[in-house]
């Protein structure tokens, strides 16, 4: 049936990614074969030294969000007779598959108070959501791996299998039994395990925080929307809000317009702020009046007011669609003067195609597309490209109010892959990409999201 | 290529979900529109194969006699709408995802089963409904559903589903002459009244089997998963819950209200003649307004709403089972990333097709699966109650103390009719019933 296929397609591409994992703690043969399945722990009985059973584990509490790469086991939380108590690390002799031995035959009953960056494990990270960094995607854990690391115990390795979930449905022999082959590294997962616990957990930067900051925007933006509503505002504050706006210009309209209603206002005003002006005015027209209004309040004035005047333009018009990042150049200065000023603009490189050169006035002269420029001498002065570009006559330029349409017809007529907007003085205020008006043009793209189905 | 879809053809109450945050300088009347729109909309898909069956067979074999029964029915699908629209505005989360969540995987593990089951069982009754429909017309039914099938999965995996939607979202609308039907019909109004308002009930099996039926069709296992995702969709917040639920409550008032019209329509032309004994029979309550072609319409409406939840109900189930597993985000087109999805989706339909074909009587089926819906209803509200129970989970909006009460007087109700009937029935098979 469909169910074979299914776990061996999920394996063989879990097995596919092992091969990167080397230097890894889960890589290592020793750790391995000592690896303990958390969801076969739970349950499992305690014994002293002597071999008696003094209790049942409940939960196992780790510092997930401390400075280690992998999470140490600060201690578990036990049932002894019918109350909870907490044992730290430090009195566990070892962790066996199962089951747990204690060091002294002595108990201290204690109650289990949450300490900043603690999680229990079983409750708050098992079955929970979690991002694959390597893999990126969004999975839920099927079980955690613990494993003894110099003379500690700590979490290494999570299990995303659909045969681990199989497992741990089947009787309790088989739960206990760890498969190795299936364990992805910690050090490639971010968690969110914050909103389950009572009160704010102090959240530190890990190893895998910096690995998110490594994705591609795309990638982070299919993760933002995959998560459920809580886990995406900590992913959105584990990042740098420059990373978290690039992604955010990569979601889905209908997903950022539910992500940006979701976020505190504070902080959604300023991922727009990031964002590029024509993908925020993009954002900010989804939105209602009076949320949009919120969010242009907490901006600096000067951004939002800027805002304001893109969204006084109608959607499908130019000025709608078009950016305001442009860089002028003057006659008077050289090729070389003007390769500085873009180089200062490399974060805005996708929205710069050409360089708008203007006359005293800021009336547009010519538009020098990034290949003359390229192609130029240094010491040539604007002033001469522009007199050898007059030949092809003058640029191309569409109005604010011009129809996109109209724009897109404009854009292929004149075989240029971008085109300027100026206004009734002739100055221009913003550019359209050949990109912005595919997107326009195109029917929606995007992957099958089944619950936009259901709408 | 997907996202046009939230304009059309939500197909539970509650889709409708915060209905003003749509609103776009049309004003107060858009905003009326917005929220009995989508409420409207829904009444037809609620009503599908089965739940025409189930309802005409009500009427013909009881005449008023279930109506009371309706209303109790109504009252406890509002309760559960609300539940679960609340569940979804306030955790952000489908239903699949909470229970893997706070319950053990076993438990999961047994919910999962549950909806698989009761879905399965809805599938095989749209292509029943199809097949019903087709002979209705000289079609045999072997003829009709293999193709049937094969068009519904490609136009979900391959083509452009939504324009198929809205055609079949249009065919459906012919189950809106019950209404007419129904005046046209002359039905005693006095009976009417009396059955709506003072309690009745028969002990005994036909009436029991009958009742079990219609929560099963009333109150569907998959609806409440369906509702809760739809809401979380929508990014609704806890903010917007007054309109989420003003919504969820008016969506199932009125696919109640649609009901009842086709109860009482059915009763005032064929009421008391016994069991309904084909699809034939039952469009005859449709004559009133459509004479010689009532039989046509019921066609029609009939396959429209067949289709139309023959696609939704076995993706709403595949994807509440890929959140479980924790895969629901890897829905994509290919078999590759996303074999759990794909394959319960394939695996439903098939299954629902095969089944369907097996010669057996199609209005014996179609009130057969909406009786396993309602024995397997009680075990998944039990989820949605000990869920919004849960002040770890829902803080000041989980269930207050009388709420509680009320709530649980619900699903205690609805679980003893399903034990009932199923006590019945094992003592029928020793001969005691």
């Amino acid at each position: 049936m469909a169910t074979n296929t299914l776990l061996m397609s999920t394996t063989a591409r879990l097995r596919g990614r092992r091969v990167q994992l080397e230097r890894r703690a889960t890589a290592s043969k020793t750790v391995r074969t000592s690896l303990v399945s958390l969801a076969g722990l739970i349950g499992g009985p305690v014994t002293n030294q002597a071999g008696e059973e003094v209790g049942r584990v409940v939960d196992v509490v780790a510092r997930l969000y401390g400075a280690e790469p992998y999470p140490p086991v600060t201690g578990l939380v036990v049932r002894v007779g019918r109350r909870h108590a907490f044992l730290p690390a430090d009195t566990l002799e070892k962790v066996h598959a199962g089951r747990v031995a204690l060091r002294s035959a002595r108990l201290d009953l204690r109650e289990y108070e949450r300490r900043p960056g603690e999680v229990l494990l079983a409750r708050d990270v098992l079955d929970h959501q979690l991002v694959d960094v390597d893999g990126v995607q969004v999975t839920r854990a099927a079980d955690l791996y613990l494993a003894p690391l110099a003379d500690r115990i700590v979490l290494v390795g999570v299990d995303v299998s659909l045969p681990t979930l199989l497992r741990r449905l089947g009787p309790r022999r088989r739960q206990v039994r760890p498969t190795p082959e299936r364990v992805l590294d910690w050090q490639a997962m971010a968690p969110f395990a914050e909103h389950a616990t009572d009160g704010p957990a102090q959240v530190q930067l890990r190893a895998s925080r910096g690995a998110l900051h490594r994705l591609r925007p795309a990638d982070l933006a299919d993760l933002l929307e995959d998560l459920g509503r809580a886990e995406r505002q900590q992913l959105l504050h584990m990042l740098e809000p420059a990373a978290a706006a690039d992604a955010l210009e990569e979601m889905e309209p209908a997903e950022l317009e539910n992500l940006l209603r979701e976020a505190e206002p504070a902080h959604a005003a300023r991922l727009v702020e990031e964002m590029e002006p024509d993908e925020a005015v993009d954002a900010l027209r989804d939105l209602h009046d009076d949320e949009r209004e919120h969010l242009l309040e907490r901006m600096p004035a000067a951004r939002a007011g800027h805002l304001r005047r893109l969204l006084a333009y109608p959607e499908d018009t130019a000025g709608g669609a078009m950016t305001t990042l442009l860089v002028t150049a003057r006659g008077e200065q050289s090729v070389a003067e003007v390769r500085a000023v873009l180089a200062a603009q490399a974060e805005h490189r996708t929205e710069i195609d050409a360089i708008a050169v203007v006359d005293d006035d800021g009336r547009l002269v010519t538009d020098i597309a990034l290949f003359d420029l390229a192609v130029a001498e240094d010491a040539t002065r604007v002033a001469d490209l522009t007199g050898w570009l007059a030949q092809f006559g003058p640029p191309v330029t569409v109005r604010p109010g011009t129809r996109l349409s109209e724009a897109a017809a404009q854009l292929v007529a004149a075989r240029v892959s971008s085109l300027l907007v100026v206004d009734d003085q002739d100055r221009p205020v913003g550019r359209i990409l050949a990109d912005d008006v595919l997107d326009t043009l195109l029917p929606e793209r995007g992957r099958l999201h089944f619950r936009r189905f259901l709408q | 290529m997907t996202r046009d879809l939230d304009t059309t053809a939500p197909l539970a109450p509650e889709t409708a979900a915060v209905p003003a945050t749509r609103r776009r300088g049309f004003g107060r009347l858009a905003v009326i529109f917005a929220i009995a729109g989508p409420g409207l909309v829904a009444a037809n898909a609620g009503n599908d194969a089965a739940g025409i069956a189930t309802y005409a067979s009500a009427g013909s074999q009881f005449t008023y006699g279930t109506l009371f029964f309706m209303v109790l029915v109504t009252i406890a699908l509002v309760m559960v709408q609300e539940m679960a629209v609340r569940l979804g505005a306030h955790t952000g989360k489908g239903l699949g995802a909470l229970i893997r969540e706070q319950f053990s995987l076993r438990l999961t593990a047994l919910a999962v089963f549950c909806l698989l089951l009761a879905n399965t069982g809805l599938v095989v009754s749209e292509f029943a409904g199809i097949g019903a429909a087709f002979e209705l017309l000289g079609v045999p039914k072997w003829a009709v559903i293999p193709p049937a099938a094969i068009l519904l999965w490609s136009l979900v995996l391959f083509g452009s589903y939504r324009w198929a939607e809205r055609i079949f979202l249009i065919m459906s609308l012919a189950f809106f002459a019950y209404p007419i039907a129904m005046i046209l019909g002359h039905p005693q109004w006095g009976e009417v009244g009396k059955h709506l308002l003072v309690p009745h009930m028969e002990p005994s099996k036909d009436f029991i089997l009958l009742a079990v039926a219609l929560i099963g069709t009333t109150v569907s296992p998959y609806m409440q998963f369906y509702a809760a995702a739809g809401v979380v969709d929508r990014g609704a917040k806890p903010e917007d819950y007054r309109l989420i639920r003003l919504d969820a409550v008016l969506g199932a008032v009125f696919a109640c209200i649609i009901s009842l019209t086709i109860i009482i329509a059915t009763a005032a032309v064929i009421g008391g003649t016994g069991p309904l004994n084909s699809a034939a029979q039952a469009a005859e309550a449709l004559k009133p307004v459509a004479g010689q072609n009532a039989e046509l319409l019921f066609a029609l409406g009939l396959i429209g709403a067949s289709a139309l939840a023959g696609a939704v109900v076995p993706l709403s189930a595949s994807y509440a089972i890929g959140e479980a597993a924790g895969v629901e985000r890897s829905v994509s087109r290919s078999f590759r990333d996303a074999p759990l999805f794909l394959g319960l989706f394939t695996a439903q339909i098939v299954l629902g097709a095969v089944v369907a074909m097996t010669p057996v009587d199609v209005i014996q089926l179609l009130i057969g699966t909406q009786v396993l819906q309602g024995l397997i209803s009680p075990i998944v509200l039990v989820y949605l109650l000990v869920l919004t129970n849960r002040r770890a989970l829902l803080g000041t909006a989980a269930n207050g103390p009388r709420y509680r009460i009320a709530a649980t007087a619900v699903v205690v109700g609805v679980a003893c009719m399903s034990t009932i009937l199923l006590v019945q029935t094992v003592l029928g098979w020793f001969g005691l019933g």
